[in-house]
């Protein structure tokens, strides 16, 4: 509440915020930079750490892609950097499993879910719904440090003895536990941190969340009723309601499973036989975890993609000159999404021993997810037919993620269907679909909203040339790592070498293809990262003090460039229509805050 | 060195690349002013429209050569009908993926800017909205219930054929023990207990009862043509799932829960054999054997579930045989109980049939816990 009656004081005369900032404003470098209660630090803060997390994450997939490309090769540089998890230069099966555990988690909650969620609903809701800041800024900055935390504890996890959690980043019991028998050397004191790391995560993650629907919920301005909130500010509340419903359910999944790791309860145990030694533990089931885990762990994709589709609607609009196509239809299907991401995630347990029953109705309402979704696919392309689309950086990276989504969201049609999944479960084809559904597509969406909404956090542009060969490379490389991924159908994944193999064996060639892409996709990522930083100082200013770079409807633009405390330095903007009135009325287009016209019908 | 080397001329690549873009940046700016988009989205119209020609190049190139080096045709009844499911969902979204990465690209390319005086102000079309809905609805509607049918019958208890083959598989890091029932075709009764379970018993099995005399372990798993089979399914340690690939059986293997799999093998690995060597790419020769790959083909057994830091080495071969052959197979056997405990038995003369399962050494430290507890 400090930050909006700090603002009052700022009058309506946009001539003296110079004066009051300078008056009132005695920031010191400790709040306005590191314990920042203002969401478009917060937001930088969420993006700049989720971009160090998608380096890393990018870093450990190079890594286990050069043992899976070239199986019998060495690297001996190897060596030097990582010591004996790589001795003689080639990664050991033990770290192999760590850098693909890490790289689950690291990218699926640290980058597409604290990156993405905290970067964009930190930055737009407040903005696009015309407030001064969420609804508890102070809330809002413990969500950062609690995210900042869960990343410490998981990275220092890499530099522990055993090394970091490497039973997957499902962390399926009995493999992650049972913590010093020996089944798995990252099941120890590693997978303590990697529980306790998503436990600080999930914290954030509902602190976060709560504060993004409260603001939704309560302060829009005046005229901005729900049906004139912009996509954006629509998908980003409803990941966050997606991940207050489903979060607690991993906490609690993760809390008893300790329980059995440290005070040998038996929630998930039962009967386990370790070299002929029976173990005391009775009566437990390891698939009240999956049933916990995947509880989480299907709303988390849509966790993952809902922010996408919102980010991505929003700029294929504006860099379309067109309204979305099909508002109203984009909002019910985000709607439909949401209900029916909470009933299908046994579809990842169809092969557990379930029951047969339970299969053919997971099997029902996972098909039906494909009919909003191929909805939300139609409504993109009618939004760009007959537009004027500026080709930028953000306009192709939402064209590139409708591309990856449909190739990614089709496969799924295939996977979600529980008998032809009895092949496919836990393949190669899995990998596939959901790296191009949920990984590239997700992150297609979040370089768009980067290239997009850059000059409203940092006042500069980020440099076009480079934002396209990022583009071009990243679209080339993904497709070519992951679409003849497909083919390695009856593979199954997580395997560190296929050479035991009579039968899948046959990939060699590919498998080393794809691994040279994915160092050159990695590569173009680090281009994005010095696009990055070198625009935040470098990058070409927008001009004016009020400057609507995109000429986009949506308030965040009525703002001044300069990002001052309260977002606003007069009142807060007044809001007559909705975001999409781009084209109309002979203008190209008219900002929310423009009165209707005489006889001009509302949308 | 090499690693060197090349960090340096990537750094090199970086540098260059951002100072070009830089000064290109600073050029369209003193020509064009700040907010001039139309040459970047004519070229970028182009480089779009060029995408979506080598995206289908690209594609077709990867169905003719990787389509060949799949798995070869399922060899199971069930699995040649939900290879079927698969083939049939694969055309349709196939054909949808066309549609619509084609329009998307092609629209990217015709309405770009520098095509376009003024863009079409349209934002919903209700009969288009509801036609686009109920399409995908029908489709999938018969997509699900295609699936259901075949999901069923495949799971269903009441439909089993009494004189299947039952074979016992379980799971333990990294390893298969694969049990048959032996000649009286029934399993010897399995105690979880710490009296029964011991290392040189893992799998706790009652040596009192008399149908575990003639039950067997084989290193390989023999599958008999046109037998149903049912897998019985456990682990030891942590979840392992039993992956028949060229059966498409897959079920988890789960310590403490029991699960199970019916199917029935439809070709011999001879057959398989004959089948490949008609097709070209098995008639190649492999640069590891030096053979044609049709004549080294085999089925095999792998775990699916992420079992620890050997889980892609649980290895074991598969080999569908028939009746007759597998008849003969089955008398060569060597039960356990012949294997383990008899010579045991015979060699501390204890012929007392009560005290029998204790006279293996780790079966008497077994049981001197239990009284301890």
């Amino acid at each position: 509440m400090q930050t909006s009656h700090s603002v009052e004081h700022a009058g309506a005369d946009t001539d003296h915020i110079h004066g009051h900032e300078e008056h009132h404003h005695e920031e010191t470098f400790l709040t306005k930079y590191i314990f920042s209660q203002d969401h478009k630090m917060i937001s930088k803060q969420f993006l700049i750490t989720g971009m160090f997390w998608g380096v890393v994450g990018g870093l450990l997939s190079v890594l286990f892609r050069l043992q899976l490309g070239f199986p019998n090769e060495t690297f001996p540089f190897l060596e030097s950097f990582l010591g004996k998890w790589a001795e003689g230069g080639k990664i050991s099966q033990e770290f192999y499993y760590a850098l693909i555990t890490m790289h689950g988690t690291i990218l699926v909650f640290f980058v597409l879910t604290g990156g993405l969620s905290g970067t964009f609903a930190n930055l737009l809701i407040p903005y696009q719904i015309g407030a001064r800041d969420m609804a508890s800024p102070f809330i809002n900055m413990l969500s950062y440090w609690f995210f900042f935390s869960a990343g410490c504890v998981m990275l220092f996890s890499f530099f522990i003895q055993t090394g970091p959690a490497s039973g997957g980043w499902t962390a399926y019991p009995p493999l992650n536990g049972l913590r010093n028998t020996g089944v798995n050397l990252g099941s120890g004191l590693g997978f303590d941190m990697w529980a306790l790391g998503m436990s600080l995560f999930i914290v954030s993650s509902l602190l976060a969340a709560l504060n993004y629907v409260t603001t939704v919920l309560n302060l829009r301005t005046k005229g901005m009723t729900m049906m004139r909130l912009p996509l954006t500010v629509w998908a980003l509340m409803f990941t966050a309601i997606v991940g207050i419903l489903s979060f607690p359910a991993l906490l609690a999944g993760v809390v008893l499973l300790e329980f059995d790791r440290l005070l040998d309860t038996s929630f998930y145990l039962n009967n386990i036989i370790i070299n002929g030694q029976l173990l005391g533990y009775k009566g437990g089931s390891p698939i009240l975890f999956e049933h916990l885990f995947w509880f989480l762990g299907h709303p988390e994709v849509y966790i993952i993609i809902l922010p996408a589709f919102g980010i991505v609607s929003e700029v294929l609009a504006v860099h379309s000159r067109k309204p979305i196509f099909g508002y109203k239809a984009m909002v019910i299907s985000l709607i439909s999404i949401l209900i029916l991401s909470f009933i299908v995630w046994a579809h990842h347990m169809f092969v557990t021993g379930l029951n047969p029953n339970l299969g053919a109705i997971f099997t029902l309402f996972t098909l039906l997810i494909a009919i909003p979704s191929a909805i939300k696919v139609f409504n993109w392309i009618g939004t760009i037919w007959r537009g004027k689309i500026r080709l930028t950086a953000a306009a192709l990276f939402g064209i590139g993620f409708v591309s990856m989504f449909i190739s990614g969201g089709l496969t799924g049609i295939i996977l979600g269907n529980s008998s032809i999944d009895i092949q496919l479960h836990d393949t190669m084809f899995v990998v596939a679909h959901f790296h191009i559904v949920m990984g590239i597509a997700a992150f297609f969406g979040m370089f768009a909203g980067v290239y997009h909404w850059f000059p409203r956090l940092y006042g500069r542009y980020m440099n076009e040339t480079l934002g396209q060969i990022h583009f071009y490379v990243t679209l080339i490389g993904a497709y070519c790592i992951f679409f003849p991924m497909h083919f390695m159908t009856g593979l199954p994944r997580r395997y560190y070498s296929y050479t035991n193999f009579e039968s899948f064996n046959n990939f060699n060639n590919l498998a080393a293809f794809m691994s040279i892409v994915s160092i050159i996709v990695f590569l173009a990522q680090i281009l994005f990262v010095v696009n990055f930083f070198y625009s935040i100082f470098k990058g070409r200013k927008l001009e004016g003090e009020y400057a609507n770079p995109w000429d986009s409807n949506s308030l965040e633009w009525t703002a001044p460039v300069e990002r001052i405390h309260g977002n606003w330095s007069g009142d807060i903007p007044e809001v007559h229509r909705w975001p999409y009135d781009y084209s109309t009325n002979g203008r190209a287009f008219t900002p929310q805050t423009e009165p209707l016209k005489t006889g001009e019908k509302a949308h | 060195m090499i690693a060197f080397l090349s960090f340096a001329i990537v750094v090199l690549l970086f540098t260059v690349l951002v100072l070009t873009a830089k000064a290109g940046e600073v050029a369209t700016e003193l020509n064009d002013g700040n907010r001039n988009y139309v040459n970047q989205s004519r070229i970028n119209g182009y480089l779009l429209l060029a995408f979506l020609v080598l995206m289908f190049a690209g594609s077709a190139y990867a169905f003719k050569w990787l389509m060949p080096v799949m798995l070869p045709k399922a060899a199971s009844i069930h699995g040649l009908k939900t290879d079927f499911l698969f083939n049939v969902t694969m055309i349709i979204i196939l054909v949808v993926a066309v549609l619509t990465q084609v329009a998307l690209f092609y629209f990217a390319y015709r309405y770009n800017e520098s095509r376009v005086k003024e863009a079409y102000f349209y934002a919903h079309n209700n009969t288009l909205e509801i036609v686009w809905t109920i399409i995908p609805t029908i489709v999938l509607t018969g997509l699900i219930s295609m699936g259901m049918y075949e999901w069923f019958s495949i799971f269903n208890k009441d439909s089993r054929d009494p004189k299947m083959l039952v074979i016992e598989a379980t799971g333990k890091q990294f390893n298969w023990m694969l049990r048959y029932s032996g000649k009286d075709g029934k399993f010897g009764e399995r105690i979880i207990d710490t009296a029964h379970v011991t290392p040189t018993n893992e799998l706790g099995i009652n040596w009192n009862d008399p149908k575990s005399h003639d039950d067997f372990m084989s290193d390989k798993l023999y599958l008999v043509k046109d037998r149903p089979t049912l897998m019985k399914l456990g682990a030891q340690d942590v979840i392992h799932s039993f992956y028949l690939p060229h059966f498409r059986v897959k079920m988890d293997c789960v310590p403490g829960t029991p699960t199970e799999f019916y199917f029935t093998p439809t070709m011999t690995t001879e057959e398989m054999r004959q089948y490949l060597s008609t097709q070209p790419w098995w008639q190649g020769v492999s640069p590891e054997t030096g053979q044609p790959r049709w004549q080294t083909f085999k089925y095999e057994l792998a775990c699916a579930e992420l079992c620890g830091k050997s889980h892609f080495g649980m290895e074991r071969e598969v080999i569908v045989v028939t009746q007759k052959e597998y008849d003969e197979w089955l008398n060569k056997q060597t039960s356990l109980y012949d294997a383990t405990v008899k010579p045991a038995v015979t060699k501390e003369e204890t012929p007392a049939p009560a005290a029998a399962d204790s006279t293996k050494a780790g079966d008497k430290k077994a049981t001197a816990m239990l009284i301890k507890k």
